[in-house]
């Protein structure tokens, strides 16, 4: 098993989750795909085990590859309609 | 060989002469200056413009304040995310993310990891062309 991630890395997963969130053309999935990596990274912030930390870092890295492709596909069936949580007041 | 020079030659681009040099001959003003002008302007908006520092400080503290773990009375221009508004290195991230939509540009990995409090975020965001 590689070795465990560093502080950094992980940091710069969850940013590219972010990152990766905002391609999302439908309000709903863009805001589901953020909080459920802020989630994500907080349930496993107090992980101390090396395996197991380097366990959810993969997790993170295949679910991250998911969301990407998802956004590109979700892309292609943009909502026609804007989600009344995105209009200005 | 002869499929490539055939190739070029229905990829060739025909040059025609400027319709604007013929139509204004003597043109000063619509001829090459106006390609000029019209370049300037283009690389004008590319590199963008810096923002007043008090603009960005308010808008800094704005975005903060409305970041839900923190006390919007704790937020003060010298505070610092981790030592003075109590946030982890996750909030950090979050919030310098809320800082990139605020100001519409992205901030890189390297730079996003140095910021960490209030004072190193309005002047790493009043020294970048790009906000706005």
């Amino acid at each position: 098993m590689a070795a465990s991630p560093s502080r950094g890395e992980v940091l710069s997963l969850f940013r590219s989750f972010l990152r990766t969130a905002r391609g999302f053309s439908d309000y709903n999935v863009r805001e589901y795909t953020k909080r459920r990596a802020i989630d994500a990274f907080r349930h496993n912030k107090d992980l101390s085990e090396p395996s197991q930390v380097s366990a959810a870092f993969a997790d993170g890295k295949s679910q991250l590859e998911i969301a990407k492709r998802q956004a590109i596909v979700y892309s292609l069936y943009a909502p026609e309609i804007k989600s009344v949580m995105e209009l200005k007041h | 060989m002869a499929a490539r020079n055939a190739l070029l030659k229905y990829l060739r681009v025909n040059v025609h002469p400027l319709q604007s040099s013929i139509q204004n001959p003597k043109g000063f003003v619509g001829g090459p200056f106006s390609h000029f002008l019209r370049r300037r302007n283009f690389s004008e908006e590319v590199r963008g413009s810096f923002l007043d520092k008090s603009e960005v400080t308010d808008r800094v503290i704005s975005v903060v304040k409305n970041f839900q773990k923190v006390e919007p009375s704790k937020v003060t221009p010298d505070a610092h995310f981790q030592n003075d508004l109590g946030l982890d290195s996750l909030d950090t991230v979050e919030i310098v993310m809320a800082l990139e939509e605020e100001f519409g540009f992205e901030i890189p990995d390297n730079e996003a990891d140095k910021i960490n409090s209030i004072n190193l975020a309005v002047d790493f965001i009043a020294s970048h062309p790009q906000a706005k």
